[in-house]
């Protein structure tokens, strides 16, 4: 099922102009159905690529 | 005549600092009109400069072979002093108070800064047709893109107003301008050129390197700008290598990866006859061509255009208040970013772990890949669908399909001209390569570009 995006625009109050969000729906909904099956698979056990360093340089 | 001929050119006494920049002048104002590749020029200091490089020259102070040439850098790295805009009307008038690293290093090497490139605004698109400071324009067809993001700094490197031109890449913002200007372009390994003091996109994919055109002129800029800084996070402490090859340079018993899947799918029919006459060149000259097959490169890309997404809307968050200041295009791409949730964002850097791992295992296979740059050749200016083989694709999905994905992993990659299209616009070829192995696809890509990339009748 796709996401309702206005739904979640209005949530988060991103004040988009209705029109704008009208021009990004199928692509969010194309990225949406990609990206979800993908995050569905990911190993409990997987980290982010992530660059925090708890040691800074020259400490 | 490429940028270490004018080296050359310059040491035997034959030229000049001042001659070449004063050429490069007059042809950025023969040109710009025609181009619009640079948005801003530091002529006056520009001649001081090189002024300064002749003498030191000339008292055997040499800095190597970016001493005296006159080169630019994308609208995007800070220059002291100098107003640095990301193509955005937001920072129309910022002027920083230091130099982008890379900027620092092009000037130790005495290189001579004629100005700044054009862009896509904020680097965040292919086409480089700025709504705020104008389209740049193709060299070869004017009323095509020079391809994005670094599109001003093809089209002077093409146009023959400078030998080289800096650019960044963060989805192919420096191979797509390469590959539809025919020009040479390198996008080196994450962490090896610093980003300090270049505006970020994404800062997990943000890539530094030159445009040139020659292969050996883009070696010996990364030779200058290679190495580890303290000021960016990201900066590796690897030791930096000559990357200069040889003229002529053996390839013997390279392995050379041809993807079985996904890189000649959906690839014009000239771009896919062009890249694989390419390989038969490898081959005779004694490299191993190896059929592989690669990891999903559309899921990489999926993960790729998130992970974008998300980097990008929450580095513009506190501006996009302003919505008249953003062309329809970025603005359309900063809202999808703010509709991200954070959980994507973290579970697409994991994915971005997982494929890393996966795509290592090619390296035990081959030494790289030889892929097309970009299915397509220069669009029209304008045109936002392309066809290919009577399928219909947008053209700024169509433009990163290819390089994209070698952003999320990281890997070097450098894009060469290859031939022609039926309308006698140039192909671009990408050779991939393992983390580091700038060296390795440098030395392929001189093998298969002996020569200086061909130039536009101007």
């Amino acid at each position: 099922m796709s996401k309702d995006w206005k739904k979640i625009a209005r949530g988060n109050r991103l004040e988009i102009p209705e029109a704008d969000l009208e021009r990004i729906l199928a692509t969010l909904d194309g990225l949406e159905a990609a990206f979800r099956p993908l995050a569905r698979g990911l190993p409990q056990d997987s980290e982010p690529a992530s660059i925090f360093r708890a040691e800074e340089e020259g400490e | 005549m490429t940028l270490l001929e004018a080296a050359g050119a310059l040491r035997r006494g034959e030229t000049s600092s001042v001659e070449l920049t004063a050429e490069a002048l007059e042809r950025i104002a023969r040109l710009n009109p025609l181009t619009n590749a640079f948005q801003t020029l530091v002529a006056g200091a520009a001649r001081e400069q090189a002024r300064a490089a002749d003498a030191e020259l000339a008292r055997g102070e040499d800095r190597g072979p970016l001493h005296g040439i006159p080169i630019a850098v994308k609208d995007l790295f800070y220059t002291k002093g100098v107003r640095t805009t990301g193509g955005s009307k937001l920072f129309a008038q910022h002027v920083p108070d230091h130099d982008a690293a890379v900027v620092e290093s092009l000037a130790a090497g005495g290189a001579v800064l004629l100005g700044k490139t054009g862009m896509h605004e904020l680097a965040y698109g292919i086409t480089s047709s700025n709504p705020h400071f104008g389209a740049v324009r193709n060299p070869w067809d004017r009323d095509r893109i020079p391809g994005g993001s670094s599109g001003g700094s093809a089209a002077s490197v093409a146009a023959g107003m400078v030998f080289m031109a800096m650019g960044s890449d963060t989805g192919g913002s420096i191979r797509i301008p390469a590959s539809y200007c025919g020009m040479v372009g390198l996008k080196p390994t994450y962490g090896r050129v610093s980003r300090y003091g270049a505006m970020p996109l994404g800062f997990s994919l943000d890539h530094m390197g030159p445009l040139t055109r020659s292969v050996r002129d883009a070696a010996a800029v990364l030779n200058a700008i290679a190495g580890y800084d303290r000021r960016d996070d990201t900066s590796s402490r690897r030791p930096v290598e000559d990357y200069v090859p040889e003229a002529e340079p053996s390839v013997r018993d390279v392995r050379v990866g041809l993807a079985e899947n996904f890189y000649f799918e959906r690839v014009d029919a000239d771009v896919e006859r062009a890249v694989r006459g390419a390989f038969r060149e490898a081959e005779s000259r004694g490299a191993q061509v190896v059929a592989v097959r690669v990891p999903d490169m559309a899921a990489i890309n999926t993960v790729g255009r998130l992970i974008l997404l998300a980097e990008a809307a929450a580095l513009m968050e506190p501006q996009l208040g302003q919505r008249d200041q953003f062309g329809a295009d970025v603005l359309a791409l900063l809202d999808q970013g703010r509709l991200a949730p954070a959980t994507d964002y973290i579970n697409a850097q994991r994915l971005r772990r997982g494929m890393q791992r996966e795509f290592a295992a090619l390296w035990k296979r081959v030494d790289c890949l030889i892929t097309p740059t970009t299915p397509i050749t220069a669009p029209r200016i304008g045109e936002t669908s392309t066809s290919i083989g009577g399928e219909s694709e947008d053209v700024r999905l169509a433009s990163t399909r290819l390089v994209r994905g070698i952003n999320v992993l990281g890997l070097p990659a450098v894009s060469i001209p290859c031939g022609r299209d039926g309308r006698g616009l140039p192909i671009g070829l990408q050779i991939i390569g393992k983390p580091f192995g700038e060296a390795l696809i440098l030395r392929v890509a001189q093998a298969l570009l002996p020569a200086e990339a061909a130039a536009p009748e101007l």
